[in-house]
């Protein structure tokens, strides 16, 4: 029962045209826009406190024109596939070799547990000291947040696979790679991805937290850089551009990637009475 | 979603059974010290056989000191108080808002349908990214890192509550009107207890997200709380502190997640479950 897979879809009502149903959710963009754009028609704040709408879109479009935007836009996803890619393989290598094994998973439980209470940001300071600002600092962050959650994800999809399927295999004769190939990654494969659709959702937040301080360049040095000199038209730029990344990340990338999971190995609505 | 995992983890503990039921759980209480003894060896090994300076890695035997120092000096205390009170404070707050207001959308359909998408998108954009718009605002002061943490953990209950009380069957509200019941009637005996696993899953969620902006706000506007204590002890090399104040916010995110959060989830699954069977 998670955030993102309660999604529910609501049907069109008879007598509200199809169009307007799906018009519905940009109104309130639409209204926060009316809002913003009166209250600063009416009260002409500072810019440096609450710029124009104008200003922030020209800001977008200067930026963008002049490459900087881009740059700083590739910086931030160029660490995040390699701290969310690094965090994703450990943690389904890391999690099948915990979840096949019960004292494993037994002995490193608490340990996770606790690491995971302390993953991402938490490390700053102390790995400030030891890589430095940079790249590996942000990496590392990242693959720290993705890690634990796609560890604690695959662990548990693994041991929810019945163990009677395990056993139909073993009984034709299939060996113990054969096993896991054909019953156990399967079985597992949605946990492993609602688990890495959670840990890049975290990995994200991680990631504009780390560039505030740990990081010469990237989306979150952009915004924090702009503090400095009151450029709120940046920082509101900025923002918006790393909630569309977010979007776009879940919505293109991730949910169809869970629905053809979800299609093609059908296993996941006996996982879920299962949880 | 990763946090289910927890409680399944947890169940597993051995069952109490008086007298053999004591031993048996001091057996699971070592099981649990183990790896962290075993860790604690690794530590010590590495720090001895690598002859690390201390600028870079401590001893744990320093880290204890530090700690020990910390916590006689009252200065543990009073940064870990300032940042339990405002986690709490802002927990509060977003419950106290969140959930009238994920009501007052869920029960709409155009109003969930229209807020969909719009809290998706602010879920996208991570308190911690508004940081320096609040800090231009409201200065470096507790103002802002509040002002973060509640957005940080409204968004997921408004979301979630939302979700809850739009997935709850209509025949239940439809069966209750039917019979005579008010638009109050509906809330309090189908819409809430209907909605409450969903609203607890988003205030669990929410304390995940809302913790980890805490930490980074503080280390940002440094006026006092734990993450403030790590950040500011960078800055003097100490990393005794450092890796003190870690080990503390570990231990107190897993007190309040196990002790508060899940024991309210457990009960809310439980009472009103969506438990089946």
């Amino acid at each position: 029962m998670s955030l993102q897979t309660t999604m529910i879809r609501l049907p069109a009502l008879p007598g509200v045209s199809g169009l307007a149903w799906r018009l519905l959710p940009a109104l309130p963009f639409v209204l926060v826009l009316v809002a913003w754009t009166l209250f600063w028609a009416v009260f002409h704040p500072n810019k440096a406190t609450l710029p124009p709408v104008s200003d922030v879109v020209e800001v977008v479009w200067a930026r963008m024109r002049d490459g900087e935007l881009p740059a700083q836009i590739a910086a931030s996803l160029t660490r995040l596939c390699l701290g969310a890619g690094v965090g994703i393989l450990t943690g389904i290598v890391g999690g099948f070799i915990a979840g096949l094994n019960r004292n494993v998973a037994e002995f490193l439980n608490p340990l996770v547990v606790f690491f995971n209470a302390i993953s991402g940001i938490v490390w700053l300071p102390l790995m400030i000291g030891w890589l430095g600002i940079g790249t590996a600092l942000a990496v590392f962050v990242i693959w720290n947040t993705v890690f634990f959650i796609v560890f604690q994800n695959t662990v548990l999809g693994v041991q929810l696979v019945p163990e009677v399927l395990e056993q139909g295999v073993r009984a034709l004769g299939g060996g113990r790679l054969e096993t896991i190939r054909s019953v156990i990654l399967p079985g597992a494969l949605p946990y492993i991805l609602t688990g890495v659709r959670s840990g890049l959702g975290f990995g994200w937040r991680a990631l504009i937290a780390a560039e505030l301080v740990g990081a010469p360049d990237g989306l979150g040095q952009m915004i924090f850089a702009a503090a400095d000199y009151h450029r709120s038209d940046i920082i509101i730029a900025g923002c918006l551009i790393i909630g569309t990344i977010a979007i776009a990340m879940d919505r293109w990338l991730l949910i169809p990637i869970e629905r053809r999971t979800i299609a093609r190995w059908g296993l996941v609505l006996d996982a879920t009475r299962k949880s | 979603m990763s946090f289910a995992t927890a409680p399944s983890v947890a169940a597993k503990s051995p069952g109490s059974v008086s007298g053999i039921g004591d031993a048996w759980q001091m057996l699971g209480g070592l099981k649990i010290l183990l790896p962290f003894a075993v860790l604690v060896a690794i530590w010590w090994a590495i720090k001895a056989a690598g002859d690390i300076p201390d600028n870079l890695l401590v001893s744990p035997l320093q880290a204890w000191n530090a700690f020990v120092h910390l916590v006689t000096y009252g200065v543990m205390a009073e940064y870990a108080s300032t940042s339990l009170t405002m986690l709490g404070i802002a927990a509060f707050i977003s419950m106290a808002a969140g959930v009238p207001i994920g009501f007052a959308v869920g029960v709409n359909r155009y109003a969930a349908h229209a807020l969909e998408g719009f809290l998706r998108f602010l879920q996208g954009i991570s308190g911690i990214a508004w940081l320096p718009l609040a800090i231009i605002w409201f200065g470096f002061s507790h103002t802002t890192t509040l002002v973060i943490v509640i957005y940080t953990l409204i968004v997921p209950i408004i979301f979630n509550t939302m979700i809850g009380v739009r997935a709850i069957p209509e025949g239940y509200a439809l069966a209750l009107r039917s019979l005579g019941a008010g638009r109050l009637r509906l809330i309090l005996d189908v819409y809430l207890p209907g909605a409450l696993p969903s609203i607890v899953v988003g205030l669990r969620l929410g304390m995940g997200y809302g913790w980890r902006a805490l930490i980074a706000a503080e280390m940002l506007v440094r006026k006092g709380g734990l993450g403030d204590l790590i950040f500011g002890a960078r800055t003097f090399g100490q990393i005794d502190r450092i890796m003190v104040g870690m080990i503390v916010i570990g231990c107190l995110y897993i007190v309040v997640d196990r002790l508060i959060i899940q024991p309210i989830e457990n009960l809310t699954v439980a009472r009103w479950g969506l438990l089946q069977r």
